[in-house]
């Protein structure tokens, strides 16, 4: 297989702001990912159920209605223990609070809400670990 | 007593302003269930400008009347509004200020400078303490006293009890709830508990119905139209 038909590296991406979703999205598929994007975090839970394996990162907001991102990613964590997840909020939540909160959730990483894209992309990139997976050519930005 | 509103309905603001103003008496704790974020800050918004907005207009005449008349005001508590506590859970404190400053509502800085109007993130004032809250409340009821105003309206979003999920949520907000009396005599806070349905929806009757303490606590549902069958 050449490195055009390699699969994309394939992200899940939630928030319940719809804004922030498809500015995410667009970017994020500029930079060579494969997006699945939802504002409801029970639809974005069926569809990674639907095909857990072909996902390689969950981004989801932690302060979301009905399903939070603490229990999002615990329950894609048990469908796919491999998966990697990425919590991202506007709040000010630190780390060691989470920690205490909920010290049995397993999280890969946070981000702060405003993010760049670049600095995103960089987030996942180190935490997948694999810039093949991208479409080739293509170019942080 | 349940109340329901559809927010679809022609007069739905004025219903949702009367439930707060006419059938939510100081001294009571009820529970509000919005359907969405957008739903939420309309409701919040309306009610800052009815009573904050209108309250400094209100000063603002009686100032210059006064000044017209010549003679000192006497009556300087009638006119003092009431606080207003905004704990968002689904949006931060800046995103509230902005949108109450895009909808009409004038010098938000000024009215939190002067005490009228309090912003502050739910999570934070349920965690680490989660009496943090009703600690909070207590020490507004206390100002207004002090301040001689007619009392704290204080409209607290609880997601943070769905935040973590797991068993101990119910029980969690079960707990919270019950902390809170249906009326206290003489108190001059309107307690508000505001519920996201999306949240809401997730418990089960018996909860539901612990929340309210066998319907002793007023409930007002806003629904959307779309969701009825």
């Amino acid at each position: 297989m050449s490195d055009n038909k390699k699969p994309l590296a394939k992200l899940l991406i939630v928030d319940d702001d719809s804004d922030i979703v498809q500015v995410l999205k667009m970017g994020l598929l500029k930079n060579g990912f494969s997006v699945d994007a939802f504002t409801n975090p029970q639809e974005a839970l069926q569809s990674f159920k639907s095909d857990a394996a072909s996902y390689c990162l969950v981004l989801s907001d932690i302060r979301m209605p009905s399903i939070s991102g603490i229990q999002l990613s615990k329950k894609v964590k048990e469908v796919n223990p491999n998966v990697k997840v990425v919590l991202m909020t506007a709040f000010e939540m630190r780390d060691n609070e989470f920690s205490k909160v909920f010290p049995s959730i397993r999280v890969d990483g946070f981000v702060q809400k405003p993010i760049g894209i670049k600095e995103l992309t960089d987030k996942i990139l180190s935490l997948i670990g694999d810039t093949k997976n991208r479409k080739k050519g293509d170019e942080v930005e | 007593m349940k109340t329901l509103v559809r927010t679809e309905s022609k007069d739905s603001e004025e219903s949702i302003q009367r439930w707060f103003d006419k059938e939510v008496e100081d001294g009571e704790n009820t529970i509000l269930v919005y359907p969405n974020t957008q739903t939420f800050r309309q409701i919040y918004t309306k009610y800052v400008k009815d009573h904050l907005v209108s309250a400094r207009k209100q000063e603002v005449e009686e100032e210059e009347n006064n000044n017209n008349n010549n003679s000192s005001r006497d009556n300087n508590e009638q006119s003092k509004s009431r606080i207003i506590l905004i704990a968002p859970f689904y949006e931060t404190v800046d995103s509230v200020k902005n949108h109450l400053s895009a909808f009409g509502v004038e010098n938000v800085q000024g009215q939190i400078d002067s005490g009228s109007l309090v912003m502050a993130d739910s999570f934070h004032s349920f965690f680490p303490d989660s009496n943090g809250m009703k600690k909070l409340i207590d020490s507004l009821s206390e100002h207004a006293r002090k301040e001689g105003r007619p009392g704290v309206t204080a409209i607290v979003d609880v997601g943070f009890f769905f935040l973590f999920g797991g068993d101990s949520k119910a029980a969690d907000l079960i707990s919270y709830e019950a902390s809170l009396a249906p009326k206290t005599q003489d108190g001059n806070v309107k307690g508000i508990s505001c519920y996201h349905w999306g949240n809401y929806e997730t418990l089960t009757e018996r909860d539901k119905e612990l929340l309210t303490q066998g319907q002793k606590k007023k409930l007002l549902e806003v629904r959307e139209i779309r969701n009825y069958s």
